[in-house]
């Protein structure tokens, strides 16, 4: 019943975005799905809320003190960008490069490392690396402030093996001390200041100061190192050019791109795909959007089984729902309680728990988070006022034959403009009974807000509800 | 032809800087200062727009040169009497009232310098007398008010009641048109003039609303502007301009001549002093650090560089002027505000 | 006697942004007092005394009942070694109880999940407030966050009742059918079914509760008027949280710091007033706490983030009185300008966890503390 292409590009435009309307995927399908995959890694015509008119009635997103403030400023993005995947890569290395509020107190560095996520995200992991290690939130986030000449401090050094690319198992404790020896040095401008403001969540006497990125070569380690045995007097690019080498790298980057692109669990299939990815990481030069590229273009990827094999994090539910029902396209009071629901989720912007970033998948579900996020869509997207959902009954009426539904094609009607959905018979024998307490719908000469209306906002509300629209 | 630029006819010294963060409810500091009025006896009323977690604070907040805090006014956030939602600037009458707009309740509130709530006044709406976002207030000698109605690109006069008088101004980059104006000040022969904050430039008005002068074009040379949002006339016609998106100030002669620029050079304040004596380590470290330092390259715009460089402005949105000669410059982002006197 | 002995629970009432240790229990008979906080400190003459050392803050005047009827325990100095003055990492150590690395699950989590391992009972703990605190927080253990008990559950903007009802309907009969699904879709029919399950007991409880004692309108208040509905609706709570600020008082601190007490200690009084009147004055007890004091020196206008702070154990089951030792002012005493704190936030929790919930603490605080005989057992 449902056309395959439509199907396939909602189920592109999930991942490499925040889903679409039936609008944005009619764009895309008009692109072909080659086309399309090209759009999303390389946006031509970027665009979204332009920062002046932010900053003008948003004084806290101008000044980004506070966390709130910083979380709403990256929803705006969000929210209006016409290039979801910058914005989809940018959570993605977001949550992989886990740096949080909470020992910062600095929001605004924050928000300059997803930029950086934006610049360099989709380019090449060494170049990614690098930057990241002169980024100046990872630096305080991983004590590297404190990683001196004379006295090394190992966290950065063991987390960028660990966590940031090889994974545990591929390095000896000594190559973790070699490591941080290369990256002695690298810290920031007026760092012992900064320091002690972070550690007191000082903002006085005239609020935030930013941070940029200083190289205190005096106090550089410059001695020979011996690194995953290669030898030489490295400093830290040179340590992350032999990082990026080795094949466990390449592993820990087609994993954790396909497990945040692609499904929750790598299967037999899946598996495949990742190798594929890896290949792809050593032949482009380690290129992210080469690997993806590979991935979306993969049998797997576009296999029914990977439709669905996501659980929507949080930040995608809200986005997805605000889009979806084309709320917030201009500056408005209200944007930082969105940016609270989606922390009462379980998912904090720009605060991640730990270092280790958030636990996906199943994990975002539990009773208090769904409450939450059923809420949420449910009203969201059960609001006739809102011009995406009016475009919904506009289409839902242009479709009927003389302006009437029948049930099941109120149902069908619905599950498709906010998808395609693929529900279960008993899911969709609910909705389709749902529909039938009142009969026929007759939306022919609707009016704004009128009970025809109301009643496709229930239904969308229902929709919303369902198990299903949980998935991505 | 002669090349050589003329030196300016105007000098500006930097005096002091004022202010404290106040992430509370109450008590001295500031919070996100959008704008600044002065009276005769030296008090200076500060409008604090508060960002949303403190929206109960909203208030006005009085000091004096010598960072005396005398006290503050306010009854809080809401669209009740007295209170606001988004302030934007104040504008003071010869009768000792304050006129505070509010661009979100689309009105203008009216209190006394001793703090006393009196009035608001403003439908929402399109229609002459109506308001949409309104933003700058000025008072002409006359006692009447021009508003800029930024949504709907224009300015209105009304009486110090909020009696409708005239209106002038539609959307576009013309003369007598506006994008998003902002600020608005009247001169010492009653003419106006607007912060065309979207266009980059600010326009000169006779009183009934005929256009005489546009100055400014978009960028970050001298004689031009990004977004300037507020604007301000001395008794000799000198045209102050808040350069907000080029995080400086600049200073126009009475034809319109490119003077001087401002970037600001914020030291310690009163109040500052007091939190580093109760902090001396952070003074200490402070002390040894480069309030000033080099960036680079992605950082390198001047909302960047403001973000990181204390002395400088950061978000000044707002240019005032008492009588004696001192220019205020208020910096939103840095809860302060920095005085400069003419020479 | 009554011959159903009901469980225990533990209240906490959480004080958000670090409570002002100096001018909450104040110490007016010091002279270092006076000299360190020039402008924001308590007046000798405006202290509520409780004995000719120390005095409540005029604004805890229900506090002050409660102790001259013993019972009120003031945990003195309580904090942990090498203090951090960051709001965020502060509150984590609390919430996890543990301050030197970074820990994961909240303890109240891990005592949620030692009385009820089946998850038999989806209302065993619950927070009052939205979003869940980090020390409610166990991956596994469900615990229902009440923004408002009244409205709380699904679907609450639907202000047609009967359309809400059907609604809801609809919902439990998609997320009925978890049979043979994939484990993903399971996860959701069965975490869909605790969410209805627990709105629909939790509505119950306002129905159920009648009392004679009348809460103030704020919101801590209102949040523990629920607490007080949910609790003696006999619904198997054991741990009821809330929390209320912000108490981060840097300026305008004496008005302020004023007005937040007004709050807690009526609060407070409410509920202790209430518990009375049903007889469970020795079934719960309430622990009050806040992530840490605050400077020695006031800044002029308010205080910064200090260290070593307050907190207090309040109920009838409580053994009244003052622990630990009040941090001295003298400049040798403090920590880079702090009160150096005496006394091991975990042990309280010790006590709680075993003497009060009767689980074994070691496990949940990660180490043995020595308890202080605060509470009743």
């Amino acid at each position: 019943m449902i056309n395959n292409d439509t199907a396939l590009m909602a189920h592109l435009l999930r991942r490499a975005g925040f889903g679409a309307s039936r609008d944005e995927l009619e764009q895309y399908l008009a692109m072909g799905y080659d086309g399309a995959v090209e759009a999303l890694l390389n946006p031509s015509h970027p665009s979204n809320m332009p920062d002046d008119l932010i900053r003008r009635y948003h004084v806290e997103q101008s000044e980004l003190r506070d966390l709130p403030g910083s979380a709403a400023y990256w929803m705006y993005r969000m929210i209006s960008t016409s290039c979801p995947m910058e914005e989809k890569t940018a959570l993605f290395w977001h949550g992989l490069f886990a740096t949080g509020y909470a020992k910062l107190n600095q929001a605004r560095s924050l928000l300059n490392q997803v930029e950086m996520f934006r610049r360099s995200g989709l380019g090449s992991f060494e170049d990614l690396l690098v930057d990241l290690s002169k980024d100046p939130a990872m630096i305080v986030w991983l004590d590297n402030n404190e990683n001196h000449g004379d006295a090394i401090n190992e966290n950065y050094g063991r987390e960028l093996l660990e966590l940031f690319s090889m994974g545990i198992g591929n390095y000896s404790e000594d190559d973790i001390k070699e490591c941080a020896r290369a990256f002695t040095g690298w810290t920031l401008g007026n760092a012992e200041y900064m320091s002690i403001r972070a550690a007191k969540d000082s903002i006085w006497p005239y609020g935030r100061i930013a941070w940029h990125f200083d190289y205190r070569e005096e106090d550089h380690d410059d001695g020979e190192k011996t690194f995953l045995g290669e030898t030489g007097r490295f400093n830290g690019e040179d340590i992350i050019a032999i990082i990026v080498k080795q094949e466990s790298t390449a592993r820990f980057v087609a994993t954790r791109l396909f497990q945040f692109f692609a499904a929750d669990e790598i299967n037999e299939a899946g598996e495949k795909t990742v190798q594929d990815m890896m290949a792809t990481y050593f032949s482009s030069g380690y290129q992210v959007r080469d690997m993806l590229r590979t991935l979306f273009h993969s049998d797997y990827f576009k296999s029914e089984e990977a439709r669905f094999a996501r659980v929507k994090g949080p930040v995608e539910m809200v986005v997805g729902a605000i889009r979806m029902a084309g709320n917030y396209q201009n500056p408005a009071l209200g944007i930082e309680k969105v940016s609270n629901t989606m922390l009462y989720m379980g998912q904090g912007l720009l605060q991640p728990p730990t270092v280790e970033g958030w636990h996906e998948g199943e994990e975002w579900i539990d009773s208090g988070a769904l409450v939450e996020r059923v809420n949420f869509v449910a009203k969201e997207l059960s609001d006739v006022r809102s011009p995406g959902v009016r475009s919904i009954i506009d289409r839902l009426a242009a479709s009927a034959d003389q302006g009437v539904l029948d049930p099941a094609d109120l149902a069908d009607g619905c599950l498709d403009l906010l998808g395609p959905i693929e529900v279960s018979d008993e899911t969709r024998s609910v909705l389709v009974e749902y529909a039938s307490r009142q009969g026929d719908l007759d939306l022919s000469g609707h009016q704004p807000g009128d009970e025809a209306e109301q009643r496709v906002g229930n239904m969308l509300r229902l929709v919303a509800a369902t198990r299903e629209y949980q998935l991505a | 032809m002669s090349t050589q630029t003329k030196s300016p006819s105007i000098a500006l010294d930097y005096v002091k800087t004022i202010g404290i963060v106040n992430n509370g409810f109450n008590g001295r500091g500031f919070a996100n200062p959008y704008d600044i009025v002065v009276d005769d006896n030296g008090r200076i009323f500060v409008l604090n727009r508060c960002d949303p977690l403190r929206a109960a604070a909203i208030r006005v907040g009085i000091c004096d040169l010598d960072e005396e805090y005398l006290g503050e006014f306010g009854k809080g956030n809401g669209t009740g009497d007295g209170q606001f939602i988004w302030v934007v600037a104040m504008a003071l009458d010869s009768q000792d009232r304050l006129h505070i707009t509010d661009e979100h309740s689309h009105r203008v509130t009216t209190y006394s310098t001793s703090g006393e709530y009196l009035s608001h006044w403003g439908k929402a709406g399109s229609a002459d007398g109506e308001l949409n976002g309104p933003a700058g207030i000025a008072v002409d000698s006359s006692g009447d008010l021009f508003i800029v109605d930024q949504h709907n690109s224009r300015v209105q006069k009304f009486t110090v009641d909020g009696k409708f008088i005239s209106n002038w101004g539609s959307f576009g980059g013309g003369d007598g048109q506006f994008n998003l104006p902002w600020g608005a000040a009247v001169d010492a022969d009653d003419n106006v003039y607007v912060a065309d904050w979207r266009n980059d430039r600010i326009q000169k008005f006779d009183n009934d609303g005929k256009f005489l002068a546009a100055f400014g074009s978009s960028g970050d040379g001298e004689g031009q502007f990004m977004r300037p949002t507020s604007v301000a006339v001395d008794s000799e016609g000198f045209i102050y301009v808040a350069d907000w998106g080029n995080e400086r100030v600049q200073v126009l002669g009475p034809d319109g001549s490119f003077q001087l620029i401002l970037k600001g050079e914020a030291t310690i304040s009163k109040w500052s002093e007091d939190y580093f004596a109760s902090n001396p380590e952070e003074k200490a470290e402070r002390d040894i650090s480069n309030l000033v330092p080099e960036l680079p390259a992605h950082l390198n715009t001047p909302y960047h560089i403001s973000s990181q460089t204390e002395p400088y402005f950061w978000g000044p949105v707002s240019v005032s002027l008492d009588g004696k000669g001192r220019l205020y410059v208020t910096e939103t982002n840095r809860h302060r505000f920095q005085v400069y006197q003419k020479r | 006697m009554t011959s159903n002995k009901r469980e225990k629970s533990l209240i906490v009432i959480q004080l958000s942004g670090g409570n002002d240790y100096l001018n909450t229990v104040v110490p007016y008979s010091d002279g270092k007092y006076y000299d360190n906080r020039p402008v924001v400190n308590i007046p000798q003459d405006k202290v509520i005394p409780i004995d000719d050392r120390f005095g409540f803050n005029p604004s805890m005047g229900p506090v002050k009942s409660l102790w001259d009827e013993g019972k009120v325990a003031i945990i003195n100095g309580i904090g942990y070694q090498n203090p951090n003055r960051s709001h965020f990492r502060s509150m984590d150590i609390w919430h996890t109880a543990e301050p030197d690395t970074i820990g994961k699950e909240g303890w109240l989590g891990r005592a949620i999940r030692d009385i009820d391992p089946q998850g038999d009972n989806v209302l065993t703990g619950i927070n009052f407030g939205r979003g869940l605190p980090r020390a409610l927080a166990v991956s596994g253990v469900s615990v229902a966050s009440v923004g408002d008990l009244d409205t709380y559950g699904l679907f609450p903007d639907v202000q047609d009742e009967e359309l809400r009802m059907f609604t809801l309907e609809a919902f439990s009969r998609m997320y009925g059918n978890t049979a043979g699904r994939d484990p993903v879709m399971e996860l959701l029919g069965r975490t869909g079914q605790d969410a209805l399950q627990g709105a629909d007991i939790l509505r119950t409880a306002p129905a159920m509760y009648s009392s004679s004692v009348e809460y103030g309108p704020g919101p801590l208040a209102q949040n523990v008027k629920s607490i007080s509905q949910v609790f003696h609706a006999n619904l198997g709570a054991r741990v009821l949280y809330t929390s209320y600020g912000p108490f981060d008082t840097h300026s305008g601190e004496l008005l302020s710091h004023a007005k937040l007490w007004d709050e807690v200690a009526g609060a407070i009084g409410s509920l202790m007033d209430d518990l009375k009147e049903h007889g469970t004055e020795d079934d719960a007890s309430i622990l009050v706490f806040s992530e840490f004091g605050r400077r020695i020196k006031d800044n002029g206008s308010g205080s910064d983030h200090g260290s070593g702070g307050v907190a207090f154990m309040i109920g009838g089951a409580v053994n009244g009185g003052m622990y630990g030792e009040y941090p001295s002012l003298a400049e040798a005493e403090q920590i880079e300008g702090d009160l150096r704190s005496n006394n091991d936030f975990r042990s309280v929790y010790t006590e709680i966890l075993e003497d009060w919930l009767d689980l074994d603490a070691p496990s949940v605080v990660n180490g043995q503390f020595e308890k202080h005989g605060i509470l009743k057992s």
